[in-house]
């Protein structure tokens, strides 16, 4: 074969090479990815984009965890000082079936068990973040309201229906109990046992029997309440699986579209040293011809 | 028998032949860097002898001729590859605009879509909270203008490279119509008998660069050349060239090609303009009714979920988006209202139910007639965007590298040789020399004869 001066063709694009993996390498090192954009990896690409959706999901369900659980946490800390008011109320009516206290000490019972009611109504109305906790879905009015010809002077407005929650992709949880499955279940109507107590108290007459039927709303609410501890420590455990989930995400993310730093660091030095030995190699063959020494001598 | 006389013509044709030579020399060397340049060199014939009885006497050199040094097949062969490292070229160039459009992680359609229906999720804690359902109508508005801002490049996209094939067709016709002088000057030349390399080298160089922007078949016939597309569409014949032009057409909006026999635009495979017309005419349009598909399919399941629930006025909840279908719809989606209360997030009627938002959520993991949920047509999306460039990413380094085979090859037989030249420089200098010195010495022998008559 003939040859001709075509190292000038053969230099350019040998650089231009050189430069392209050079830049390829600064690229993957200083984001830390092997594909930057979708044709360095098409179909790593449109994995990380499901992965990424999956990652963004699972941050959005811990932050969903977190508000659930801190309003969870509120009602289950006020029904927990309702339980123990409660418990008050059924000493008291204990207290006041003893056949000794006069109709002064039973007034003074009654009148401490309707203080009770009046906490516990207080409770019943508690609100969260601009939301009433026991109103069912009906939240943005006070449940509870004083009503004379309601069963204990109080009647309801919420409704009986509970809100789900997804925290996990298919997963719900239900986010509240209804005040009517709390305060005023059919049969063990807080208010209506408290108003009955504070009156047999009052009159002296069937103590017993009123303090029972606080005992039945005193079961009814703690057997009930038992839904928000629990609701809590799953909650606890989907956080700690989606916090691994997350984890796994990433990992998965890193493998797929991730930068070996080794590679990416010895990528960096061969485009290097073939930029260089391209120049030098030049520089060395230089333009070197027979007209070269034709002109010396 | 020879004559001093003879021996003196015979140096002087010597002389001359090699002032041929070291012009072709020096023309050589001054051409080494001309783009389309085939090195030269002088043919030199023995002259006829003279014949004297039994006895036949050299009659010196002849120039007979300057030659330029080609191999037509190699032309043939750089001009194919060009045409197909020409396309890739355009492809991947305009591909490269649109990739961006299409980001895998953060930003972009995907991004919007997962936002939207995060934001949805973030509302169910708390459904009646004015700033959530403040942010879940802001996304909803970010991923309708996600859509449309992709779908307005990738329609801006396609108007400027209906732009460039207007362009590109304009070069064409420049090309052709030079080519086509080109044809007729060399058949005059040709007539005539006299060199016409250079001629030949500048019709070569625009043969080369119409490869550049389209396919083209060369047919040599005798110093005339014929050009036709693949397909047979003549472009030059002899000394005519015919022009191309293109018009807007009514179906599709965009500009055809035409030649004399037609619509040519789906039959141009080559060059730059084959790379602009895949891109525009196939490539860009199907990302883009994919792109309406998606933004249809998102609307219409959103819509269809959102009236299944109730705003926070209590009312029957109506669409979410305005109702968009066909072509056009990822370009014009838009949000259907600007109240946040509107949002039906209630199944019940009252204000504080999130029933609905699991209606709504439902959607980001239903599949959509291609069966696929939206994300995952997204990244599919994202996987088509990048291997249509990675394709023709590797087809344009494999172009390169035959491309770059062939131009050696090429320099091989037509490059000029700084070595070559300068030895032939030697050499005709030399043979001058020595030429002038043989007609010193006969000048001096017939000084010795004329001397002679003289004693």
């Amino acid at each position: 074969m003939r040859l001709t001066s075509t190292e000038s063709m053969i230099l350019l694009n040998a650089l231009n090479a050189a430069d392209r993996s050079q830049q390829n390498a600064l690229l993957q090192m200083t984001t830390g990815k092997r594909v930057n954009v979708a044709s360095d990896d098409p179909s790593a690409a449109a994995v990380e984009v499901q992965t990424s959706d999956q990652t963004s999901g699972c941050d959005q369900f811990l932050r969903s965890i977190s508000s659930v659980t801190s309003e969870l946490q509120t009602a289950d800390s006020a029904l927990n000082s309702c339980v123990t008011t409660l418990q008050r109320a059924i000493s008291l009516g204990i207290e006041g079936a003893n056949g000794t206290l006069s109709q002064q000490d039973r007034d003074a019972l009654a009148s401490e068990v309707k203080g009770i009611s009046d906490q516990v109504l207080g409770i019943a109305n508690l609100s969260f973040n601009g939301h009433f906790l026991f109103a069912g879905t009906a939240d943005s009015q006070q449940p509870y309201v004083l009503d004379p010809n309601a069963p204990g002077g109080v009647a309801y407005q919420g409704n009986d229906f509970t809100n789900q929650i997804e925290v996990e992709q298919g997963h719900t949880v239900a986010m509240n109990l209804p005040g009517s499955k709390l305060f005023s279940a059919a049969g063990a109507n807080v208010f209506q046992a408290l108003s009955d107590l504070s009156d047999a108290l009052s009159s002296g007459t069937a103590i017993d029997t009123a303090t029972e039927s606080v005992r039945t709303a005193f079961d009814q609410l703690t057997s009930s309440r038992v839904f928000y501890g629990s609701t809590v420590s799953q909650l606890d455990s989907d956080q700690t699986f989606l916090q691994s989930e997350k984890l796994q995400l990433q990992q998965n993310s890193n493998d797929n579209v991730g930068v070996d730093m080794n590679v990416a660091a010895t990528n960096l030095v061969n485009a290097e040293n073939a930029r260089n030995s391209a120049l030098a190699a030049v520089a060395q063959a230089g333009n070197l011809s027979l007209l070269d020494y034709l002109s010396k001598t | 028998m020879g004559s001093l006389y003879s021996a003196l013509s015979i140096s002087v044709g010597s002389l001359q032949a090699q002032q041929a030579g070291l012009e072709t020399t020096t023309n050589n060397l001054a051409n080494m860097n001309t783009p389309g340049y085939c090195r030269q060199r002088p043919l030199l014939q023995e002259s006829n002898p003279v014949i004297e009885g039994r006895l036949a006497f050299g009659n010196g050199v002849t120039l007979s001729g300057i030659e330029s040094l080609r191999d037509s097949l190699l032309n043939v062969q750089i001009n194919g590859e060009t045409q197909q490292q020409s396309k890739s070229q355009t492809f991947v160039d305009t591909m490269n605009q649109i990739q961006p459009l299409f980001p895998m992680d953060s930003a972009g359609i995907g991004d919007a879509i997962g936002g939207f229906f995060q934001s949805l999720d973030a509302l169910a804690a708390n459904p009646s909270d004015a700033s959530l359902r403040e942010t879940v109508l802001s996304a909803a508005n970010g991923l309708a203008s996600s859509f449309s801002q992709a779908a307005g490049q990738l329609n801006s996209t396609r108007s400027n490279l209906d732009l460039s094939v207007q362009q590109n067709v304009q070069q064409i016709n420049q090309l052709t119509s030079e080519i086509a002088s080109l044809n007729r000057t060399l058949a005059i030349t040709a007539s005539t008998g006299s060199d016409y390399g250079s001629f030949l080298d500048q019709r070569d160089a625009l043969v080369q660069q119409l490869s550049g922007l389209t396919d083209v078949s060369v047919l040599q016939n005798g110093s005339s050349l014929t050009l036709t597309t693949r397909q047979g569409t003549a472009l030059v014949v002899d000394g005519q060239s015919f022009g191309l032009t293109t018009s807007l057409d009514s179906n599709d909006g965009t500009q055809h090609v035409y030649a004399q026999a037609g619509d040519i635009t789906a039959q141009i495979s080559g060059g730059k303009l084959g790379g602009v017309l895949e891109a525009r005419d196939q490539t860009v349009p199907s990302i883009l009714s994919q792109l309406d598909d998606l933004a249809s399919a998102l609307v219409t399941n959103l819509n269809a979920a959102h009236q299944q629930g109730y705003d926070l006025n209590g009312q029957q909840g109506g669409d979410l988006f305005n109702p968009v279908t066909g072509p056009g719809a990822a370009g014009s989606m838009s949000v259907a209202f600007s109240d946040p209360n509107l949002l039906a997030a209630s199944s019940d009627g009252t204000t504080g139910s999130n029933g609905n938002i699991a209606n709504l959520t439902a959607v980001a993991t239903q599949t959509l007639p291609n069966g696929m949920t939206p994300i995952q047509t997204y990244g599919n999306l994202v996987f088509q965007v990048g291997s249509s460039i990675s394709n023709a990413n590797a087809e344009l380094t494999a172009s390169n590298n035959v491309l770059q085979q062939l131009q050696q090859q090429q320099s091989s037989v037509s490059g000029v040789s700084l070595d070559e030249e300068a030895s032939n420089l030697l050499l005709y200098e030399r043979a001058y020399q020595a030429a002038a010195r043989a007609i010193s010495t006969v000048d001096q022998m017939l000084q010795t004869a004329i001397n002679m008559g003289a004693q």
